[in-house]
C-alpha cells in the first residue's frame, strides 16, 4: 500500500536507554552451549553490549524521564504537545492507555490527543505515518511520537535465541509541519497469516498467564522458554526479511524515481548485524550506507531501533545538515514498511541514560 | 550446481575441515540454530533459493541438503 505525505518534517530525536548495561561475554555461561559456539554467535550476530531496565521499570518511566529532560533543556514545551502517540508492545497496563498515564504524570494539557498503538519493529515507520496524518488537523501543530518497549522483561534468560539480543529503550521524536513543500513517500505491507512467527503466546486474554504458562519448557536446542515469554522463529523471520524487505525498498525507490545512489543512508530496524549485512548484500548497498551497529551497543530495541540508528550514527551531522534517507521497519504482525524522506537539520538528536 | 563447492561452504559454516555427502548434519558438534541460519543465508546469497528451517530439520545428510538446494534452483 502506497502513501504520500506533504509538508511534514521531523524536528528532533531523543533516545532514552536504561543505564544498566549487560554484556554478552558475562551472560554466555547462562546458556547450555559450548563456549566456542556462543563466541561464534557473538561474532556473527554482533552480540556484545545491551541496555536493559532494572526490575519493575515500565515504558512510562522511560518516556516520562525523556520528556522531562526535553522540558528541562528547553527543547520542548509542555503545552506545545498536541498529540502523544505511543507505539509499544509492552504497555504498563491493559487499561488505561499508557499514553494517558504519561500525560497524567507529566501534567500535560487536557486539550490534546493521547493514543496507544500496538506495533513493534515497524512501529517507527507506522508512527511517522500516523503523526503526518494527525498534522493535517489545524489544531495539531506538534506531535510527539514515542516508540518504547521493555521486552527484556518478557525474554527467557535461558533462551539463547532471544535473550542476548533484546534491549530496552524509548524514543521521543517531534514531528511538525514543514514550511517547505516537502514530499514523503511510504510503502507498507502486512501479513497476519504469519503472526505466529513473533509472539508472546500467553498473558493476553486468549491465554491468560497462570502458574503453568510461567513454567520453563525445553523448546529444543538446549533452550528453555515459558509461554509467558517472547518467542521468535528466527529462521522464519530471516527468510521473511530477505524475501520481503528488498522488494519493498526497491519498489519504493522505483515508484519515486530515486536511485540507490541518491539515498544517503538506508536506516533499517536493527534485528542483528548478520541480518542487516545479508540485507545490504542482497540489495547491493555498501555496509556503511546501511548501519548495523545498534545491536552490539544497545541490543535490538524494537520500534526504537531506527531512532537509535539516527541518534547514534548521525548525531552531530543531522544538527547541521539535511540528508536523504530510506527507512525500513519490519517485524511482528508480520508488518513491513519503508519510507523515503529528508532528515535534518534537527533541533536535537541525542541519546540519554535513564537513571 | 557444483556439489564439491557446496560441501566446502557447508564445512566452513560447521567449523570443520571436510564435509562428506554421507555425513549426518546432526552429528556435527557445531550443528545448532546458528548453523541452520547460516545455511539459509548461504542458500539465499550463493544459490538464490529460499529454504525453510523445517526443511533443513527434515534432511539428514549433507547430500540430501545439497539435493534440496539444487532442486529449488531448477524451479
Amino acid at each position: 500500500m502506497n502513501f504520500t505525505f506533504r509538508r511534514k518534517r521531523i524536528t528532533g530525536v531523543l533516545v532514552v536507554v536504561p543505564e544498566n548495561e549487560r554484556s554478552f561475554a558475562a551472560e554466555m555461561k547462562n546458556f547450555n552451549f559450548p563456549e566456542a559456539r556462543s563466541l561464534k554467535l557473538k561474532e556473527v550476530m554482533g552480540f556484545d553490549k545491551r541496555r536493559v531496565v532494572e526490575p519493575g521499570v515500565c515504558v512510562s518511566d522511560l518516556v516520562v524521564f525523556g520528556l522531562e529532560h526535553l522540558f528541562a533543556s528547553d527543547l520542548l514545551k509542555r503545552e506545545e504537545i498536541d498529540a502523544l502517540l505511543l507505539f509499544t508492545q509492552t504497555p504498563d497496563h491493559f487499561v488505561p492507555p499508557t499514553s494517558n498515564i504519561i500525560q497524567g504524570r507529566l501534567g500535560l494539557k487536557q486539550d490534546m490527543l493521547c493514543l496507544d498503538i500496538s506495533q513493534a519493529c515497524a512501529g517507527f515507520v507506522i508512527g511517522l505515518m500516523q503523526a503526518f496524518m494527525l498534522l493535517e488537523q489545524e489544531s495539531i501543530k506538534k506531535v510527539v511520537l514515542v516508540n518504547a518497549d521493555v521486552l527484556s522483561r518478557k525474554a527467557s534468560p535461558k533462551d539463547r535465541n532471544i535473550y542476548p539480543l533484546i534491549g530496552d529503550a524509548a524514543s521521543i521524536v517531534v514531528v511538525e509541519r514543514d514550511t517547505e513543500d516537502s514530499i514523503i513517500q511510504a510503502d507498507l505491507k502486512m501479513d497476519g497469516s504469519r503472526a505466529g512467527a513473533l509472539t508472546i503466546p500467553a498473558g493476553g486474554l486468549r491465554q491468560p498467564s497462570t502458574m503453568e504458562t510461567g513454567i520453563l519448557e525445553d523448546v529444543g536446542d538446549n533452550n528453555l522458554r515459558a509461554k509467558d515469554h517472547l518467542f521468535m522463529d528466527g529462521a522464519a523471520i530471516f527468510n521473511f526479511v530477505q524475501t520481503e524487505v528488498p522488494p519493498l525498498m526497491e519498489g519504493l525507490l522505483a515508484r519515486t524515481g530515486v536511485s540507490k545512489d541518491e539515498v544517503d543512508y538506508f536506516l533499517c530496524h536493527q534485528p542483528n548485524r548478520f541480518m542487516l549485512q545479508k540485507l545490504a548484500e542482497k540489495m547491493k548497498i555498501p555496509y556503511d550506507k546501511m548501519p548495523n551497529n545498534v545491536v552490539e551497543h544497545f541490543g535490538n530495541n524494537s520500534g526504537v531501533s531506527i531512532p537509535t540508528v539516527i541518534a547514534y550514527n548521525l548525531a552531530n551531522r543531522l544538527l547541521q545538515e539535511r540528508v536523504r534517507v530510506c527507512l525500513a521497519g519490519f517485524g511482528a504482525g508480520l508488518t513491513w514498511g519503508a519510507m523515503l524522506l529528508n532528515l535534518g537539520p534537527l533541533s536535537f538528536n541525542a541519546i540519554i541514560e535513564h537513571k | 550446481m557444483d556439489k564439491a563447492k557446496f560441501y566446502e561452504q557447508l564445512a566452513k559454516i560447521l567449523d570443520i575441515g571436510e564435509v562428506k555427502p554421507e555425513h549426518a548434519l546432526r552429528d556435527f558438534e557445531a550443528w545448532d540454530s546458528l548453523a541452520a541460519l547460516s545455511i539459509l543465508a548461504m542458500a539465499d546469497s550463493k544459490y538464490g533459493v529460499t529454504i525453510k528451517a523445517e526443511e533443513i530439520r527434515s534432511v539428514v545428510t549433507a547430500e540430501q541438503l545439497a539435493n534440496l538446494v539444487e532442486s529449488r534452483m531448477k524451479k
